[in-house]
């Protein structure tokens, strides 16, 4: 177990292409779930637990969770609520997940949802 | 935020919380805990009404908030995001009395008005129990629980408070320089040749004569020979024979003159690095040991192990005792055997029912630990399970492990997992003032600096009176990191955030000393329990020496993998020094 070798975190811009504009063809509605039906098909099945476990080890082997801790600290241990260092660290802990760790999560989802498909 | 009570630390409610308390009765979160649910793979405690409940924010139906919140009043989900919307917040507003709110996906509580996490005991517990109870139900014995991967996984970055100094080895300074080349006289100079060329082996070694079936005497003399702080010890004097006699009146001439087994090791020591090569008859030293063991005074084989307590022992007993140091062996100060290889091994004993914790701390000299029970599969099947399971993080996390290979560190693991004690083993609950089903947990409150594994080879059954060896391979490494088994990694991955329901302070245990541990002996044992042999490797500098009775040939480090390890010595990396290359240099 290493304790002192450092990690770079990418910081990378959260632009994205643009969202799809919105379809009112009521096909097109069967082959793009909705978020939620996703997010409940995830849930229901068990991958969504899983996926999370995944996430959190992959976080954990990149430093960002250390990262994470050390902002929390700096706000200090007296008056600091719960709300305020998720406020605090939100923008923060968006911005620095790693593309790589992006794609991963999303190619798994992908394939979830196509394995799961009728 | 918190404040310390006997130990224990307690963070202050908010007075939400206490109006709450005062509201609904003692245990206000006792319904709540029946809506606990532990999800693997992670082993993460949820809270569901259903197993099968998809939790939707009352207000806006969305299930895919981060984080939503049940209300502990009226049960009801509401999604909390402060700054976007809280409809947590709105509700607890718009009646009084709802401030206490449940994360369903954390088990964690929060108050909505402070916007910030509440603690109680009775509900830590009962998430701790939920958690315990399905890691000790799913255990395996090739796989891994959800336990075992956050043991395996877990950083102790916490551990240390204090910013550590690299390890560096020690170089003289100018002063030292100085007097070094004035003062001394090196030891071994140009006019000894023979000394200084490579093939002549390091310093201390000697072999050590076979007096009749005592190669499991000689094994372990080798090791303690070569075990850094206990010879430096002796070494360096601490123990000097003369004065010890003349104090005890021996040099009198008193046949029943108090016998002192640091002693004859002060004269082993002596004998065996005086710089002559040739073989060293230990008889002195038996004859000793069979006064202080009678029952084991015998020219039949022995069992090293045995003989390694019973010398440790025979030490602490004889040795002059200082009245002003503390006696127990935990501490250290009673003798140099414990103060070498003594450590304290914590035992956490946990009521199946209501949760409640009871303590034991025990010094102990070395670990004795199971090899485990046969794997019955081959590589083939256990790789195709874990294909269909759902711990694949179990393999991703550990992308080394071999199916069926025992090692120390799995042994480790074994030793520090939550045990479920049989039904027919119920422990008293002082709380539930009755026996009730326990969980054991065993894991190390000190580090002694040489950690002593003894392999449980051999296995003897007074039911069926009769012994056998157990030959199986047991692979272990040259350098171990002992800080998953100690009790603060254990404990923190027990129960990460939640109140400890006992005493929990096991930060400083592992302040002072390293966790990092380097091989540098091991006891192996060749052939079947009534007719077998002792032999010992030693590491010196990177280099390994077989010790077989009065032979010390130099080995390749692949002999030494492939060996029966019986016992095996680790010293602390900081002790733990490599020599110079080239001894002849001053």
């Amino acid at each position: 177990m290493s304790h002192s070798h450092k990690l770079v975190i990418k910081r990378s811009s959260m632009s994205r292409p643009p969202p799809p504009p919105p379809t009112t063809n009521k096909d097109q509605q069967h082959q793009n779930p909705s978020l939620q039906e996703i997010n409940i098909k995830l849930i229901q099945s068990g991958e969504k637990e899983r996926l999370k476990e995944l996430l959190r080890e992959r976080l954990l082997e990149c430093g960002w969770i250390d990262e994470m801790k050390a902002l929390c600290r700096k706000k200090g241990r007296n008056n600091v609520t719960v709300d305020d260092l998720v406020h605090v660290i939100s923008p923060k802990g968006r911005a620095s997940v790693p593309n790589s760790m992006k794609a991963e999560l999303l190619q798994r989802i992908r394939a979830f949802l196509a394995s799961t498909a009728d | 935020m918190s404040s310390k009570i006997n130990g224990h630390v307690s963070p202050q409610p908010c007075p939400h919380l206490l109006v709450f308390r005062s509201r609904n009765g003692p245990k206000p979160f006792r319904a709540l805990q029946d809506c606990i649910r532990v999800k693997p793979p992670g082993g993460r405690a949820a809270i569901r009404r259903e197993p099968t409940e998809v939790p939707r924010c009352g207000t806006c139906e969305e299930s895919s908030r981060s984080r939503l919140y049940a209300c502990v009043a009226c049960a009801a989900v509401f999604c909390h995001a402060p700054l976007l919307h809280s409809h947590a917040s709105d509700h607890s507003l718009s009646i009084p009395g709802h401030e206490i709110a449940v994360d369903v996906d954390r088990a964690e509580l929060f108050c909505c008005a402070c916007g910030d996490q509440v603690y109680d005991r009775d509900f830590d517990a009962a998430v701790v129990l939920a958690q315990t109870v399905n890691a000790t139900a799913t255990t395996s014995t090739s796989g891994s629980t959800a336990m075992q991967c956050s043991v395996a996984g877990s950083q102790p970055e916490n551990l240390r408070k204090r910013r550590r100094v690299d390890y560096r080895p020690w170089e003289p300074d100018s002063g030292e320089h100085i007097s070094r080349g004035n003062q001394s006289i090196p030891l071994l100079d140009a006019t000894n040749a023979s000394l200084v060329s490579s093939t002549q082996q390091p310093w201390g070694f000697r072999g050590l004569n076979n007096l009749g079936n005592t190669c499991f005497m000689n094994s372990i003399l080798q090791a303690l020979l070569h075990t850094p702080p206990l010879r430096n010890y002796f070494l360096g004097d601490r123990h000097n024979r003369y004065y010890c006699q003349q104090k005890n009146g021996a040099i009198n001439g008193t046949k029943n003159s108090r016998l002192c087994l640091a002693c004859d090791m002060d004269a082993l020591f002596s004998a065996v690095f005086s710089g002559d090569r040739t073989p060293y008859s230990p008889a002195k030293f038996l004859y000793s040991w069979w006064q202080h063991a009678a029952n084991l005074a015998s020219y039949e084989q022995q069992d090293a192990h045995e003989f390694f307590i019973s010398m440790l022992e025979g030490i602490h007993e004889k040795v002059e005792k200082d009245k002003r140091k503390s006696q127990s062996p935990g501490s250290g100060d009673c003798c140099i055997a414990h103060r070498v290889f003594s450590g304290i091994l914590r035992s956490d004993v946990m009521c199946m029912v209501c949760g409640f914790t009871s303590t034991t701390y025990d010094p102990c000299v070395d670990i004795s630990l199971d090899l485990e029970p046969n794997q019955g599969g081959s590589g083939k099947s256990s790789s195709a399970k874990s294909l269909n399971s759902f711990n694949f993080e179990a393999d991703c996390m550990r992308p080394n492990q071999n199916c069926g290979i025992s090692t120390l560190k799995g042994c480790l693991e074994r030793f520090t997992r939550a045990e479920k004690l049989g039904s027919d083993q119920k422990l008293f609950c002082q709380k539930c003032q009755v026996r009730q089903e326990s969980l054991k947990q065993m894991s190390i409150r000190k580090l002694p600096l040489v950690s002593c594994f003894h392999v449980k080879r051999f296995e003897h059954s007074s039911i069926r009176k009769m012994s056998r060896k157990v030959d199986r391979y047991l692979q272990f490494p040259f350098s171990l990191d002992m800080a998953p088994y100690l009790s603060s990694s254990i404990l923190r991955s027990r129960f990460g955030n939640r109140i400890f329901p006992f005493d929990g302070d096991e930060q400083d245990a592992s302040n002072d000393l390293s966790t990092e541990f380097e091989l540098f002996a091991v006891v192996t044992h060749s052939g079947r329990l009534d007719a077998g042999h002792y032999v010992t490797y030693l590491r010196l500098s990177n280099q390994w020496y077989k010790c077989d009775d009065a032979w010390i040939t130099q080995v390749n480090e692949s002999i030494v993998r492939a060996a029966q390890g019986y016992m095996m010595f680790y010293v602390q990396k900081v002790l733990y020094y490599k020599e110079s290359e080239n001894q002849g240099t001053s």
